[in-house]
């Protein structure tokens, strides 16, 4: 099973092929290019330098969010094109899920978040047992004390990933800590490893893929506000 | 020998319609999907951007499946895909880019970057089979004013444009302080049918340059006229405003591509852009057009408004001339005209 993966979540764009659970490729560019301009040159050096023929790839698994609302149009957008014109399936991957997929080690809290904006952060908890990946709180929107607060209850020592830049600014409560940096991002071999079981998506059905916004657009929030009746 | 034929996959995605259309040799129609989203952003009066990428992404994928299914052509037949990367609204945009250029890419055919503007103008070689540059567009819509001297199917040098608001700006603001519903161009031209055209003169900004618009001071005009009104507790004949507004803009309209035809000499004129689905623009055009001795070609409504059946068409002469978009290619929201 060849598969191509890619995360075009936060600022960086990374791409990758694996072959059941083989890394063949990864290729990472965080540069502060836009993923429109990044995302498919990087897959044509990729494709050139690996010899791998487009045809092999047997499926695609994307980062479907949380995540930047355009960068996971983006990459969802040409993920379902890829799809669609090599008749392949296609797997949507939770980003932070994934993103605990680049720390598979046992005994630590991972909590992997993401920049919400106004001061929030999108986040969820996962630990390694026994080689499978548990998720020990799901994803949710959360400031800075609700996290820390939330994480202290954990009662592990703490990985921080993801976004984490800012939480980083202040001192962490004891036994919390930020992975090192090269583990924190979205990574496209943690995207792929995290698709295998999932559900594969082929046809038509690569059509109901959505990005996982978890928010409303501010304009349908202040219009239900407005509107409590609907 | 006889030459094969071409088939260009066309897709659109700048503001509130998602579409895709394949077109073959670049003037045969053999599909036009469009699917709107107008009913989704009534209610905020306007187009909601992020709430339009929303849907974008989740109807680009069936739109082109859609266009395909319909040309009765698969994927591999197409010679290449064009899309809109400017202007418009970026993230909407960026949803059609990257599935245009994805699947040009997946499939090795070459990428055709279409300018939107341009794409309104190509439009009129669907209506018009016979029609070859050189010609001169009047190009008037919710973004844009301008007339544009269409010299060759790749080469374009503009005239002028408008200063401040576009023709189609003004329409939708004046319709929104009279609380017409959006889109509010086509509302005030229905509004406008029962109207007196006459009833209220309206300033017609001319400028010295010939071939500029101005409509910021004619829409403030109108504006202050219904305030004005109001505050004197006057009846305001609504359908009188609408249609001495819309006699206005299109007398401007209309008198400076009259000059433009004059002095350039060229025989036909085309119509294109949103505002050129209005029928007193067409008809007032049509009649001095051919008082100076010039024709007047304007697309039928389905390709006044946005469509990928244009992009396709545009993207065809581009082929046609070897002009290939690199696989960085960006969305541009401001992308100019010539």
């Amino acid at each position: 099973m060849l598969t191509l993966a890619l995360d075009t979540a936060t600022g960086v764009c990374t791409v990758g092929l694996v072959q059941d659970r083989h890394v063949l490729a990864e290729y990472d560019i965080s540069v502060g290019l836009t993923h429109s301009e990044g995302l498919m040159p990087q897959l044509d050096q990729m494709f050139a330098r690996t010899g791998i023929k487009k045809e092999e790839i047997d499926r695609i698994a994307v980062s479907i969010g949380p995540g930047s609302f355009t960068g996971l149009r983006i990459g969802l957008a040409a993920a379902e094109a890829m799809a669609y014109a090599w008749q392949c399936g296609i797997c949507g991957v939770n980003t932070l899920q994934a993103m605990a997929y680049n720390i598979p080690l046992a005994g630590v809290v991972l909590a992997p978040v993401l920049d919400a904006q106004k001061g929030n952060y999108y986040t969820a908890f996962y630990q390694w047992v026994s080689g499978d990946l548990k998720e020990l709180q799901p994803v949710e929107m959360a400031d800075r004390e609700t996290l820390l607060q939330q994480l202290q209850r954990c009662g592990n020592p703490v990985l921080l990933m993801g976004e984490c830049e800012r939480l980083l600014k202040q001192d962490l409560p004891d036994g919390i800590l930020a992975a090192p940096e090269p583990m924190r991002l979205p990574k496209a071999s943690s995207v792929a490893l995290a698709a295998e079981g999932m559900e594969v998506l082929t046809g038509e059905d690569v059509f109901t893929l959505r990005p996982y916004y978890i928010r409303k657009s501010e304009a349908e929030e202040l219009w239900e506000k407005r509107h409590p009746q609907g | 020998m006889e030459q094969k034929d071409i088939y260009i996959l066309g897709i659109e995605s700048s503001c509130d319609e998602t579409a895709a259309s394949v077109v073959k040799n670049g003037r045969d129609v053999l599909s036009n999907i469009i699917s709107s989203q107008i009913s989704i952003h009534r209610k905020y009066g306007g187009v909601v951007p992020e709430i339009a990428s929303r849907k974008h992404i989740e109807h680009i994928m069936p739109v082109i499946d859609a266009a395909l299914e319909d040309a009765k052509v698969t994927l591999d037949r197409i010679d290449g895909v064009a899309v809109t990367y400017g202007p418009g609204l970026v993230g909407a945009l960026l949803v059609g880019l990257s599935a245009a250029k994805a699947l040009a890419w997946a499939t090795g055919k070459p990428l055709l970057g279409v300018n939107h503007l341009e794409g309104h103008v190509f439009a009129n070689f669907i209506n018009d089979k016979n029609l070859e540059p050189p010609f001169l567009a009047l190009v008037v819509s919710g973004g844009h004013t301008a007339l544009l001297k269409v010299t060759g199917y790749n080469s374009f040098e503009m005239l002028g444009q408008t200063r401040d608001d576009a023709a189609g700006e003004a329409f939708d603001k004046i319709a929104r302080v009279m609380g017409l519903p959006y889109p509010g161009g086509p509302e005030i031209e229905k509004l406008a049918l029962e109207g007196n055209p006459k009833a209220i003169d309206f300033p017609r900004a001319m400028l010295d340059d010939p071939f500029q618009f101005s409509f910021s001071g004619m829409k403030s005009s109108v504006i202050n006229y219904l305030h004005n009104e109001e505050q004197a507790r006057r009846p305001v004949n609504r359908a009188d405003v609408a249609a001495s507004f819309q006699e206005a803009v299109t007398d401007v309209l209309v008198q400076k591509s009259v000059l433009a035809i004059k002095a350039t000499g060229l025989k036909e004129i085309v119509l294109a852009g949103g505002v050129s689905a209005n029928k007193t623009l067409q008809h007032k055009l049509a009649a001095a057009a051919k008082k100076a001795g010039a024709r007047l070609v304007h697309p039928t409504k389905i390709l006044c408004t946005d469509n990928a059946v244009m992009i396709a068409c545009r993207g065809y002469y581009m082929y046609q001339a070897g002009v290939v978009s690199p696989w960085d290619l960006n969305a541009v929201p401001a992308l100019k005209l010539g």
